[in-house]
Protein backbone atom coordinates (compact mmCIF):
# COMPACT_ATOMS: atom_id res chain seq x y z
CA UNK A 1 0.00 0.00 0.00
CA UNK A 2 1.25 3.44 -0.73
CA UNK A 3 0.52 6.04 1.99
CA UNK A 4 1.10 9.86 1.54
CA UNK A 5 1.98 13.27 3.34
CA UNK A 6 3.41 16.43 3.04
CA UNK A 7 4.48 15.25 -0.60
CA UNK A 8 5.97 12.27 0.51
CA UNK A 9 4.92 8.76 -0.31
CA UNK A 10 5.46 6.17 2.24
CA UNK A 11 5.18 2.49 0.40
CA UNK A 12 3.86 -0.21 2.37
CA UNK A 13 4.45 -3.82 0.94
CA UNK A 14 1.78 -5.94 2.69
CA UNK A 15 1.51 -10.21 2.82
CA UNK A 16 -0.49 -11.95 0.56
CA UNK A 17 -2.23 -14.56 2.75
CA UNK A 18 -3.77 -16.21 -0.55
CA UNK A 19 -1.60 -19.60 -0.49
CA UNK A 20 -1.99 -20.50 3.36
CA UNK A 21 -5.96 -20.18 2.76
CA UNK A 22 -6.02 -22.18 -0.45
CA UNK A 23 -3.50 -24.52 1.61
CA UNK A 24 -6.01 -24.89 4.44
CA UNK A 25 -8.92 -24.82 2.55
CA UNK A 26 -9.14 -25.20 -1.20
CA UNK A 27 -13.16 -25.56 -1.66
CA UNK A 28 -13.34 -21.79 -0.09
CA UNK A 29 -10.35 -20.58 -1.67
CA UNK A 30 -10.03 -22.11 -4.89
CA UNK A 31 -7.09 -19.77 -5.64
CA UNK A 32 -3.85 -19.59 -4.66
CA UNK A 33 -1.32 -16.73 -4.83
CA UNK A 34 -0.54 -16.89 -8.26
CA UNK A 35 -4.19 -15.36 -9.19
CA UNK A 36 -5.44 -13.99 -6.60
CA UNK A 37 -4.56 -12.21 -3.11
CA UNK A 38 -5.81 -11.29 0.18
CA UNK A 39 -3.98 -8.85 2.34
CA UNK A 40 -2.94 -9.71 5.69
CA UNK A 41 -5.62 -8.30 8.37
CA UNK A 42 -2.27 -7.87 10.56
CA UNK A 43 -0.93 -5.61 7.87
CA UNK A 44 -4.35 -4.12 6.90
CA UNK A 45 -4.87 -3.01 10.18
CA UNK A 46 -1.50 -1.52 10.65
CA UNK A 47 -1.43 0.02 7.44
CA UNK A 48 -4.76 1.90 8.64
CA UNK A 49 -3.32 2.95 12.52
CA UNK A 50 -0.39 4.70 10.48
CA UNK A 51 -2.85 6.53 7.60
CA UNK A 52 -4.43 7.37 10.64
CA UNK A 53 -2.21 7.79 13.89
CA UNK A 54 0.48 9.81 11.19
CA UNK A 55 -1.41 11.42 8.99
CA UNK A 56 -0.89 9.91 5.74
CA UNK A 57 -4.13 9.21 3.91
CA UNK A 58 -3.89 5.85 1.49
CA UNK A 59 -3.54 7.06 -1.73
CA UNK A 60 -3.01 3.82 -3.40
CA UNK A 61 -3.18 -0.01 -3.56
CA UNK A 62 -0.54 -1.63 -5.71
CA UNK A 63 -0.69 -5.95 -6.66
CA UNK A 64 0.78 -7.42 -9.32
CA UNK A 65 0.09 -9.98 -12.02
CA UNK A 66 2.66 -12.72 -12.80
CA UNK A 67 2.40 -13.38 -16.12
CA UNK A 68 -0.62 -11.56 -17.21
CA UNK A 69 -1.17 -8.15 -18.77
CA UNK A 70 -1.78 -5.25 -16.05
CA UNK A 71 -6.07 -5.08 -16.27
CA UNK A 72 -8.44 -4.27 -13.46
CA UNK A 73 -10.21 -7.89 -13.40
CA UNK A 74 -13.95 -8.44 -12.84
CA UNK A 75 -12.48 -9.65 -9.88
CA UNK A 76 -10.69 -6.85 -8.62
CA UNK A 77 -13.22 -4.54 -9.01
CA UNK A 78 -15.90 -6.97 -7.60
CA UNK A 79 -13.35 -7.30 -4.49
CA UNK A 80 -12.90 -3.66 -4.48
CA UNK A 81 -17.12 -3.26 -3.74
CA UNK A 82 -18.67 -3.61 -0.21
CA UNK A 83 -22.17 -3.46 -0.48
CA UNK A 84 -22.65 -1.83 -3.55
CA UNK A 85 -20.57 0.64 -2.74
CA UNK A 86 -16.37 1.35 -3.30
CA UNK A 87 -14.56 0.15 -0.21
CA UNK A 88 -11.86 2.97 -0.76
CA UNK A 89 -13.53 5.33 -3.26
CA UNK A 90 -10.74 7.87 -3.35
CA UNK A 91 -7.82 5.48 -3.34
CA UNK A 92 -6.50 3.75 -6.57
CA UNK A 93 -5.29 0.98 -7.39
CA UNK A 94 -1.79 0.10 -9.19
CA UNK A 95 -1.72 -2.67 -11.56
CA UNK A 96 1.53 -4.27 -12.32
CA UNK A 97 1.93 -6.50 -14.81
CA UNK A 98 5.49 -8.84 -14.71
CA UNK A 99 6.88 -11.51 -16.84
CA UNK A 100 9.43 -14.13 -15.69
CA UNK A 101 10.55 -17.56 -14.51
CA UNK A 102 9.27 -16.54 -10.98
CA UNK A 103 7.91 -13.20 -9.55
CA UNK A 104 8.71 -14.17 -6.02
CA UNK A 105 10.65 -10.68 -5.55
CA UNK A 106 13.91 -11.47 -3.85
CA UNK A 107 14.46 -14.58 -5.95
CA UNK A 108 13.67 -12.79 -9.32
CA UNK A 109 15.75 -9.74 -8.21
CA UNK A 110 18.74 -12.09 -7.89
CA UNK A 111 18.04 -13.84 -10.83
CA UNK A 112 17.71 -10.72 -13.03
CA UNK A 113 14.79 -13.34 -14.59
CA UNK A 114 11.49 -11.05 -14.17
CA UNK A 115 10.12 -8.21 -16.32
CA UNK A 116 8.17 -5.43 -15.15
CA UNK A 117 6.20 -4.48 -18.34
CA UNK A 118 3.91 -2.13 -17.37
CA UNK A 119 1.92 -0.31 -14.26
CA UNK A 120 -1.91 1.01 -14.87
CA UNK A 121 -4.04 2.67 -12.12
CA UNK A 122 -7.41 2.36 -11.95
CA UNK A 123 -9.69 4.83 -9.33
CA UNK A 124 -13.24 5.24 -8.89
CA UNK A 125 -15.26 7.29 -11.03
CA UNK A 126 -18.50 8.73 -9.76
CA UNK A 127 -19.96 9.72 -12.93
CA UNK A 128 -19.66 6.26 -14.27
CA UNK A 129 -20.08 4.64 -10.87
CA UNK A 130 -17.34 1.94 -12.14
CA UNK A 131 -13.64 2.00 -11.87
CA UNK A 132 -11.50 3.58 -14.97
CA UNK A 133 -8.23 3.54 -15.80
CA UNK A 134 -6.65 7.01 -14.67
CA UNK A 135 -3.10 8.29 -15.78
CA UNK A 136 -0.31 7.88 -13.11
CA UNK A 137 1.83 10.96 -12.58
CA UNK A 138 5.86 10.24 -11.33
CA UNK A 139 7.37 13.01 -10.56
CA UNK A 140 6.32 15.45 -13.37
CA UNK A 141 6.31 13.05 -16.06
CA UNK A 142 3.34 11.75 -17.09
CA UNK A 143 3.11 8.09 -17.96
CA UNK B 1 -19.93 -0.75 29.16
CA UNK B 2 -19.30 1.88 26.24
CA UNK B 3 -17.20 0.88 23.12
CA UNK B 4 -15.65 2.95 20.14
CA UNK B 5 -16.32 1.36 16.89
CA UNK B 6 -14.90 2.63 13.53
CA UNK B 7 -16.82 2.67 10.60
CA UNK B 8 -16.09 2.12 6.97
CA UNK B 9 -16.45 4.36 4.40
CA UNK B 10 -19.20 1.96 2.18
CA UNK B 11 -21.14 2.03 5.54
CA UNK B 12 -21.27 5.19 6.77
CA UNK B 13 -24.47 5.89 5.29
CA UNK B 14 -26.21 4.06 7.94
CA UNK B 15 -24.54 6.01 10.57
CA UNK B 16 -25.31 9.46 9.34
CA UNK B 17 -21.92 9.85 7.74
CA UNK B 18 -20.35 9.41 11.28
CA UNK B 19 -16.95 7.45 11.27
CA UNK B 20 -17.00 6.62 14.72
CA UNK B 21 -19.96 5.65 17.09
CA UNK B 22 -19.66 4.79 20.41
CA UNK B 23 -22.35 1.63 21.57
CA UNK B 24 -22.29 -1.00 24.31
CA UNK B 25 -22.03 -4.51 24.55
CA UNK B 26 -20.11 -7.27 26.78
CA UNK B 27 -18.87 -9.03 23.42
CA UNK B 28 -18.69 -8.83 19.37
CA UNK B 29 -21.97 -10.59 18.67
CA UNK B 30 -24.04 -8.01 21.31
CA UNK B 31 -21.62 -5.03 19.99
CA UNK B 32 -23.10 -6.10 16.34
CA UNK B 33 -26.74 -6.22 18.01
CA UNK B 34 -26.72 -2.74 19.18
CA UNK B 35 -25.22 -1.03 16.24
CA UNK B 36 -27.82 -3.43 14.24
CA UNK B 37 -30.67 -1.19 16.91
CA UNK B 38 -29.16 1.85 16.36
CA UNK B 39 -28.23 2.09 12.81
CA UNK B 40 -31.07 -0.64 10.99
CA UNK B 41 -29.76 -2.69 8.21
CA UNK B 42 -25.67 -2.93 9.87
CA UNK B 43 -26.29 -6.82 10.75
CA UNK B 44 -26.73 -7.65 7.44
CA UNK B 45 -24.21 -6.39 6.31
CA UNK B 46 -21.35 -7.60 8.47
CA UNK B 47 -22.92 -10.91 9.10
CA UNK B 48 -24.40 -13.92 6.40
CA UNK B 49 -27.42 -15.60 6.70
CA UNK B 50 -25.90 -17.53 9.54
CA UNK B 51 -24.96 -14.91 11.75
CA UNK B 52 -21.59 -15.70 10.93
CA UNK B 53 -19.30 -12.68 10.09
CA UNK B 54 -18.76 -12.29 6.48
CA UNK B 55 -15.03 -13.31 5.07
CA UNK B 56 -14.67 -10.16 3.48
CA UNK B 57 -15.41 -8.11 7.02
CA UNK B 58 -12.23 -8.06 9.14
CA UNK B 59 -13.29 -6.88 13.04
CA UNK B 60 -10.71 -5.84 15.35
CA UNK B 61 -10.80 -5.73 19.27
CA UNK B 62 -7.80 -2.86 20.10
CA UNK B 63 -6.39 -3.91 16.26
CA UNK B 64 -6.45 -7.62 16.81
CA UNK B 65 -7.77 -9.38 15.06
CA UNK B 66 -10.99 -11.17 16.47
CA UNK B 67 -10.58 -14.35 14.56
CA UNK B 68 -7.44 -15.15 15.82
CA UNK B 69 -9.78 -14.41 19.43
CA UNK B 70 -12.68 -16.02 20.07
CA UNK B 71 -14.64 -14.69 16.86
CA UNK B 72 -17.78 -13.09 17.81
CA UNK B 73 -17.80 -14.50 21.01
CA UNK B 74 -14.70 -12.18 22.08
CA UNK B 75 -15.70 -10.52 25.12
CA UNK B 76 -14.74 -6.64 24.89
CA UNK B 77 -13.96 -3.82 27.97
CA UNK B 78 -15.17 -1.04 28.45
CA UNK B 79 -13.17 1.67 26.07
CA UNK B 80 -12.52 -0.63 24.05
CA UNK B 81 -11.66 0.29 19.98
CA UNK B 82 -13.12 -1.93 17.83
CA UNK B 83 -12.76 -1.17 13.97
CA UNK B 84 -14.45 -2.56 10.53
CA UNK B 85 -12.49 -3.20 7.72
CA UNK B 86 -12.99 -4.40 4.58
CA UNK B 87 -10.41 -6.97 3.22
CA UNK B 88 -8.66 -5.96 0.41
CA UNK B 89 -8.24 -8.72 -2.29
CA UNK B 90 -8.77 -8.83 -5.58
CA UNK B 91 -6.93 -11.50 -8.21
CA UNK B 92 -7.21 -12.47 -12.05
CA UNK B 93 -10.74 -13.46 -13.94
Amino acid sequence: MILHADAKEFVRPCRNVQNELHRDDAVAYPRDARTAYLIHPDDLIAVHKEAETQHRPMKAFYHSHPNHEAYFSEKDKADAMAWGEPIYPDVAYLVISIFGETCEPKIAMEKHSTELRVVKAYAWDETTTDFIEVPIQIANKQI
Amino acid sequence: MAVTVRIPTPLRRLTQNLAEVETEGANIESIIENLEANYPGMKERLCDDGGNIRRFVNIYLNDEDIRFLDGKATPVTDGAEISIIPAIAGGKN
